[in-house]
């Protein structure tokens, strides 16, 4: 099985889909002639043509209402934002057009927009972000975040074949710094579903994206019994999976780059104490960057951005009460 | 081509429609816009009595322009209406029976409930419902020309929009993607002179229509109370745009003589404006041309009149009918467990014969349901 | 940061008093590249380095690098060797920034600082404190928590500690909740006992059962015939040998019954009666082609259904086809799997027949067999310009539902699937 970067299972991953399937296209800034702003989408101009790779005007309203409109008409659009930050700037048609239109008429939307998030090489506010959490508080809307090369192909694979509107998050500190074994040819790896990455008894680590190797390796270090389980899908949340889990360790922590309120931490860790509350030895606990916009010089992100030696510590704690 | 003043016979868009429009086609038209007015004022009476929750938008006044822009489209062509535009879902096969319930929430409305006034579109029709932010609908129209201009399919999607929200970027982004790669999509914009209570002078500095140019295609104004001039202007656009020669900016001109909603009195528009347009009925104008012009009689008028008052009279008794929903279904529905393709339109201009609908459907123009 | 800020210049080991400690760093050499590989350290731990002075030597696949030290120096550890890997922002080594030249070497560090008890244990007494799982086990197993002990903070009662106290000895379930589908009767008609009396019996599958049933029905609602054409597959042949090993490192078998089955959804668009059904006197022509393919499995056929083939290119086809050939032979079918059909395609021929009347899949109105792909001497070129030459032929054999269409409608269609193979050009 071939090694592949995060990146390039995307890339395989998309490129296998355009394959199978004639329905399937790319549209977003800078994918086509440029190759996309990460070089995701680079060769595919050349074996696809310009019609399937369609290089946008910079409105990300018309990126999303064009996907929306030609996923009706039974087109599979493949959305995407150059940086996650900029789903505000369609975040209208996203919300209330590709959200809502199945529950108010019955009518599916296959579409599928990407998200490059994530921070720590001061990318500043603007380009940092993990918005995840807006999508989870819009109804209709599926949300993914992989953390692995295998799961970056697998997870893509069955968004662009699910008939909803999925928010595809890949984390940019990943593309490159992740590698793994990753299936040639079709892989699919399906919506809702986690993983456990590492399997303990002392401890749940629940996180998804750039969180889970930084849990894994805090996990390593320590040399303790610590459980990780990759979410691999935040909406729909794999609620069994991470019951089960906290109900085995009695003890959890939640961890994600994204800020804290109402984020996903908040979710499971709610979810955690309404169904396992029985189950609990220690009180649910959370590491999150904090509210504040993500800062450009190296040691305020740093300050922010969840660092190894905090989720240690953080474990440590847990461990310990 | 911009319009002389409001005189009917010296319209020059008339021309062309004469060979365009057979004798039961010009019947349609006027059946369509009376079967748009009588539903609405059904509706309004309705809200009087309490029966529909929320507001009540009406297009009155207007009828001309979604019918007559509708009348053109064929089976397969797709349009995103407005809550104006009662017009144009008839025209497409939507029952007054289903409008009716939708306003009142009921089961049988449009969208069983879920969603409230115009907010609906039928899928099995090929119309897909409006949002509120207006005009997300325009990217949504581009968006399926996208599709139709991928696979080289000789489609058209029509949307449309009021001249207030053309004040908005989201009409700049789709006027602006549908230029460059020349989409097989017509945007119908109804000039109605208010935003609610906003003239147009405080939306525009310059009148839209003339801005079509600067996305690389043409503007057409057109008097948007003439039903045959709009079906005529809408027609080539529609046969343009399935030609490949890319969209159309269609401004309608007309006059909103009710509120923006029931709840509005409209005290801010000026008396002499509606005292004008109160002689610029489009029904009346087109009841007099088909006499005048077309070889129709009077009784023969009346009697299409009569037809759909007895006809939407049956329908709000059936709408009355239908129960509410049940509080279970609240829920259910959000995501898709797969996707199926929009259904076809009803096309009753005669260019589409029942063998190019193909489901063989055409309206009936006698009493009693139409299909 | 939720928990409290790290000062990462402090973690380091520095057990020597006085001393400053600064990493070096392996810097982000180019946006795209992730690590480099050490080629040589020019100093050793225990060596002065002056600020800006080279300490190693670094390539990546885009550029070779000195790495020059942030300060001046002893340095202190070195914290990768040459030859190895490490990843952008990894620490190289330490450099101690308060030593003197001329002071003696300092001692080697080897040991990392003891993971902290990070926890602050305030003393507070918490051996009366139970938490939900600690008393929920207790009430379970009948446990007096006054007479434990505590291992967490405060002395609290830990689950771990219950966990250690409780002997676990769950029963195995033995029951198992399936039940088998009791045999439905039997029922013969028309019966010569002499054959039946003798030989080996064996009771048919629920599988075989079912085929037998459809089948029998099928020719019973239909009025069946059966076209045929013969096809020159000689374009196809050379396109598949063109396309086979690209789609094979893609995990896509490329087979004839895929190009069949393209030509086949083309035609279909072109002649849609023969992707209608018939309910009681009405013809139901379907959207979409939901095209059947059926595979041969020991205990009997199966017809999964590829949904609207007609969007699917040929390697999207072909990575179908082999894709359900597949979850049938492993059994990992879903009943949505089989439903739905509009049109099935048969490969006999892959077993060598030449010729089939097959039946057809109700409530389709039609089914096509590809049978064997034989050598044959043919006739080519036009008339007076004919000759004899060698090609690779095959029968394509539809039956089909004469209530729903004529002989001349199924031959129209059998000749443009003909017309598609034929003409087949790579696309």
């Amino acid at each position: 099985m071939p090694e592949l970067t995060y990146l390039q299972a995307i890339s395989d991953g998309l490129r296998e889909e355009m394959r199978r399937d004639e329905a399937v296209f790319c549209l977003g800034e800078d994918i086509g002639a440029f190759g996309g702003a990460f070089k995701v989408t680079d060769g595919f101009i050349e074996e696809f043509g310009a019609d399937r790779v369609l290089d946008t005007p910079l409105a990300e309203n018309m990126i999303i209402g064009a996907s929306i409109g030609s996923a009706i008409e039974g087109m599979k659009p493949v959305a995407e934002m150059q940086f996650a930050d900029f789903i505000s700037c369609g975040f209208d048609q996203l919300v209330n057009v590709a959200g809502k239109l199945h529950y108010r008429q019955g009518v599916s939307v296959p579409m599928v927009v990407r998200l490059p998030s994530g921070g720590g090489f001061s990318g500043g506010p603007f380009h940092s972000q993990n918005p995840e959490a807006w999508f989870l508080q819009a109804p209709g809307l599926k949300v993914v975040a992989p953390a692995t090369a295998d799961d970056a192909k697998g997870l893509l694979t069955s968004a662009i074949r699910d008939p909803n509107p999925v928010c595809f998050l890949e984390h940019k500190g990943l593309y490159r710094h992740v590698k793994g074994e990753v299936p040639e040819g079709e892989h699919i790896v399906p919506l809702g579903e986690a993983r456990i990455a590492r399997e303990g008894d002392e401890l749940s680590v629940i996180a998804y994206g750039s969180s889970v190797p930084l849990a894994l390796e805090a996990a390593e270090q320590l040399d303790e019994d610590i459980e990780v389980l990759d979410l691999r899908t935040l909406n729909p949340l794999d609620s069994d999976a991470i019951l089960t889990s906290a109900r085995k360790t009695g003890k959890v922590l939640i961890a994600h780059e994204a800020t804290r309120a109402c984020g996903v931490g908040a979710e499971v860790a709610s979810l955690i104490s309404e169904e396992a509350f029985e189950s609990l030895d220690a009180p649910v606990r959370r590491l999150t960057a904090p509210d504040v916009p993500i800062p450009f010089s190296p040691p305020l992100e740093q300050a922010v951005l969840p660092q190894l030696d905090d989720v240690k510590e953080a474990m440590r704690e847990l461990l310990a009460y | 081509m911009k319009l002389e003043a409001a005189s009917p016979s010296r319209s020059p868009e008339r021309d062309g429609a004469q060979d365009a429009l057979t004798r039961d086609d010009r019947a349609l038209l006027l059946r369509y816009m009376l079967l748009q007015r009588l539903s609405e004022e059904r509706g309004l009476t309705l809200y009087k009595q309490g029966k529909v929750p929320g507001s009540f938008y009406d297009g009155c006044g207007q009828e001309a322009v979604c019918v007559g822009a509708a009348f053109p489209l064929g089976p397969r062509d797709r349009m995103c209406i407005l809550h104006r535009d009662l017009g144009a879902h008839f025209v497409r096969g939507v029952t007054p029976d289903r409008y009716l319930a939708n306003y009142m929430g009921r089961e049988g409305g449009v969208t069983g409930g879920r969603d409230g006034n115009m907010h609906f579109g039928d899928r099995e029709l090929g119309c897909v419902g409006m949002v509120s932010m207006l005009p997300d609908m325009a990217q949504v129209a581009s968006g399926m020309a996208l599709a139709f201009k991928m696979r080289r399919e000789p489609r058209v999607a029509m949307t449309f929009f009021g001249e207030g929200s053309t004040a908005n970027g989201q009409w700049h982004e789709a006027m602006n993607f549908a230029g460059i790669h020349r989409l097989p999509v017509v945007f119908v914009l109804e000039n109605n002179k208010f935003a609610y209570s906003t003239p147009t002078e405080l939306e525009f500095a310059v009148d839209p229509v003339g801005r079509a140019k600067g996305y690389g295609f043409p503007g057409v104004s057109v008097d948007g109370n003439d039903v045959e001039a709009v079906f005529e202007v809408a027609r080539i656009a529609a046969d343009r745009a399935r030609d490949g020669a890319g969209p159309t900016l269609i401004e309608c001109h007309t006059m909103r003589m009710h509120g923006h909603g029931a709840h509005d009195d409209m005290s801010y528009v000026p008396d002499e404006l509606l005292e004008e347009w109160s002689h610029r009925d489009p029904i009346e104008l087109y009841s007099r041309q088909l006499i005048d012009e077309h070889g129709f009689d009077s009784d023969e008028v009346e009697g299409i009149r009569a037809s759909v008052e007895a006809y939407v009279d049956g329908c709000a008794e059936e709408a009355l009918a239908s129960p509410m929903p049940d509080p279970s279904i609240a829920s259910e529905g959000v995501f898709a467990e797969r996707w199926e393709t929009l259904g076809d339109g009803q096309a009753p201009w005669s260019r589409w014969s029942p063998s190019a609908n193909g489901n063989g459907r055409r309206p009936h123009l006698e009493h009693g349901r139409a299909a | 940061m939720s928990s409290s800020p790290t000062d990462h210049q402090a973690a380091s080991s520095a057990s020597r008093p006085g001393a400053a400690v600064i990493e070096i760093v392996m810097p982000q050499m180019g946006v795209s590249v992730a690590e480099g590989t050490i080629v040589e350290w020019t100093k050793r731990p225990g060596d002065w380095v002056e600020r800006d002075e080279t300490v190693c030597l670094v390539t990546t696949d885009k550029i070779d690098v000195e790495i020059p030290s942030p300060a001046a120096g002893r340095l202190a550890n070195v914290l990768a060797e040459a030859g190895e890997d490490v990843a952008v922002g990894t620490p190289l080594a330490e450099l101690d920034s308060a030593a003197r030249p001329g002071e003696a070497h300092p001692e080697e560090h080897a040991e990392r600082p003891a993971p902290a008890t990070a926890t602050e244990d305030d003393g507070t007494d918490r051996s009366g404190f139970h938490s939900p799982v600690v008393q929920r086990m207790a009430e379970q197993h009948g446990i007096d928590l006054s007479t434990v002990e505590g291992t967490g903070m405060g002395g609290r009662i830990r689950k771990r500690d219950l966990v250690a106290l409780i002997e676990e000895d769950k029963p195995l379930h033995s029951e198992s909740p399936y039940r088998p589908e009791p045999e439905p009767a039997t029922n013969g008609v028309g019966r010569d006992e002499g054959v039946l009396s003798g030989g080996r019996r064996e009771p048919m599958s629920p599988m075989r059962k079912l085929i037998a049933a459809h089948m029998t029905e099928s020719r019973r609602t239909a009025a069946h015939c059966t076209t045929v054409v013969e096809v020159d597959l000689s374009r196809v042949v050379a396109a598949r040998r063109e396309l086979r090993d690209g789609m094979k490192r893609r995990g896509v078998p490329l087979t004839y019954l895929a190009f069949v089955a393209s030509a086949a959804v083309g035609a279909l668009d072109r002649h849609p009666i023969l992707n209608a059904s018939i309910d009681g006197e009405e013809l139901v022509y379907h959207d979409d082609v939901n095209l059947g393919i059926a595979v041969a499995l020991e205990q009997g056929l199966i017809v999964p259904v590829i949904r609207r083939a007609q969007r699917l290119s040929l390697e999207g086809l072909a990575g179908e086809i082999g894709s359900l050939a597949e979850r049938a032979r492993d059994g990992g079918l879903e009943p949505d799997d089989v439903a739905g059909g509009t049109f099935t395609i048969t490969n006999p021929g892959q077993f060598g027949a030449v010729l089939a009347t097959p039946i057809i899949n109700q409530p389709q109105v039609a089914i096509l067999d590809l049978e064997a792909i034989v050598k044959r001497p043919v006739v080519v070129g036009e008339d007076g310009e004919e000759s004899i030459a060698i090609r690779p032929m095959t029968n394509l054999c539809m039956s089909w539902d004469h209530r729903a269409l004529d002989g001349a409608q199924a031959a129209r269609f059998l000749g443009e699937v003909k017309d598609r193979l034929e003409g087949w050009e790579e696309r």
